[in-house]
């Protein structure tokens, strides 16, 4: 399935993704397929030591996994350039992501036409987790 | 505090063999059902040669080299106080199961900020450019720690 850049304009709306609720279990799946073995992710005794009354916290980059599922179902893969995020808040066991995302910019450059979309990962309550953008060059219909 | 003299500063590679069962894994691991990430003949269907990495993949080699422990230690970062504030990937070519990824970690800066509360933060990047065994680059990783002081 292609997106063309012309079916394309500023304003448009990527389609939402729901995540979640999230559950221990998955820290321990993503850790394992990650690499990242921080116990604040995993151990509730641990995450609690260091300051977390609630135990542990999800890793920033599942969340940041979660946009990219967000992205990579709408516009493919291969057409992505540059994705960025910046993680603004923790998310937590029994939170719910949303993930949503708008066209801000279009233009062709160095014979690529380029979208930049930004995007944002929310909680049930509306609070921002993870904010970001990300260009993706598209083909055109000719 | 984070030390500045550092920037510039290149550290020994990241090596990482892809392969399609930990391409499947990552995804499974996220909850991503898109197909081209799990299986060869439904990617080649849709214009891929294999499975492609999906966008966030390339923590796995940053993450299971535990490169990035090095690298703090030697800026002499305090690791209690630090956060991971931003990550960011620039893609550049696609990254498929059989590929052997060389990934070479710099400190690409170290800015001090103050918080609006006053509080004083090093703000270090580091970043990753990858290559693969056809020496053509990747994508580049981008890190942003926050280091607290």
């Amino acid at each position: 399935m292609s997106l063309y850049f012309e079916e394309i304009s500023v304003g448009h709306e990527m389609p939402k993704l729901v995540k979640g609720p999230l559950h221990k279990l998955q820290h321990v799946i993503y850790a394992g397929a990650s690499g990242d073995f921080n116990p604040l992710h995993t151990d509730d005794d641990f995450a609690r030591a260091v300051g977390m009354k609630d135990g542990v916290i999800t890793h920033g980059m599942l969340i940041m996994g979660f946009v990219g599922q967000a992205i990579t179902s709408w516009v493919p893969r291969r057409d992505l350039r540059r994705f960025t995020v910046r993680f603004a808040g923790m998310t937590r066991p029994g939170n719910t992501i949303t993930i949503t995302g708008r066209v801000v910019d279009k233009l062709t450059r160095g014979g690529e036409n380029l979208i930049t979309c930004e995007v944002v990962a929310v909680d049930e309550q509306g609070d921002v987790k993870v904010s970001g953008s990300f260009d993706a060059s598209l083909p055109s219909k000719g | 505090m984070a030390d500045k003299t550092k920037v510039g500063k290149e550290y020994a590679p990241v090596r990482w063999e892809v392969e399609r069962g930990k391409i499947a894994e990552f995804a499974k691991a996220i909850g991503d059902p898109n197909p081209i990430y799990l299986d060869r003949q439904a990617a080649i269907r849709e214009g891929y040669k294999d499975t492609p990495a999906p966008p966030t993949f390339l923590t796995v080699p940053m993450m299971w080299s535990s490169s990035m422990p090095g690298v703090i230690t030697d800026l002499a970062i305090n690791f209690m106080m630090v956060l991971h504030g931003e990550e960011e990937y620039e893609y550049y070519r696609q990254i498929y199961p059989g590929d052997v990824l060389t990934g070479i970690p710099r400190v690409a800066s170290i800015e001090e900020k103050t918080s609006k509360t006053g509080r004083k933060m090093d703000m270090v990047t580091i970043e990753i450019l990858y290559t693969n065994q056809m020496n053509e680059k990747v994508a580049k990783a981008r890190s942003l720690l926050v280091e607290r002081k």
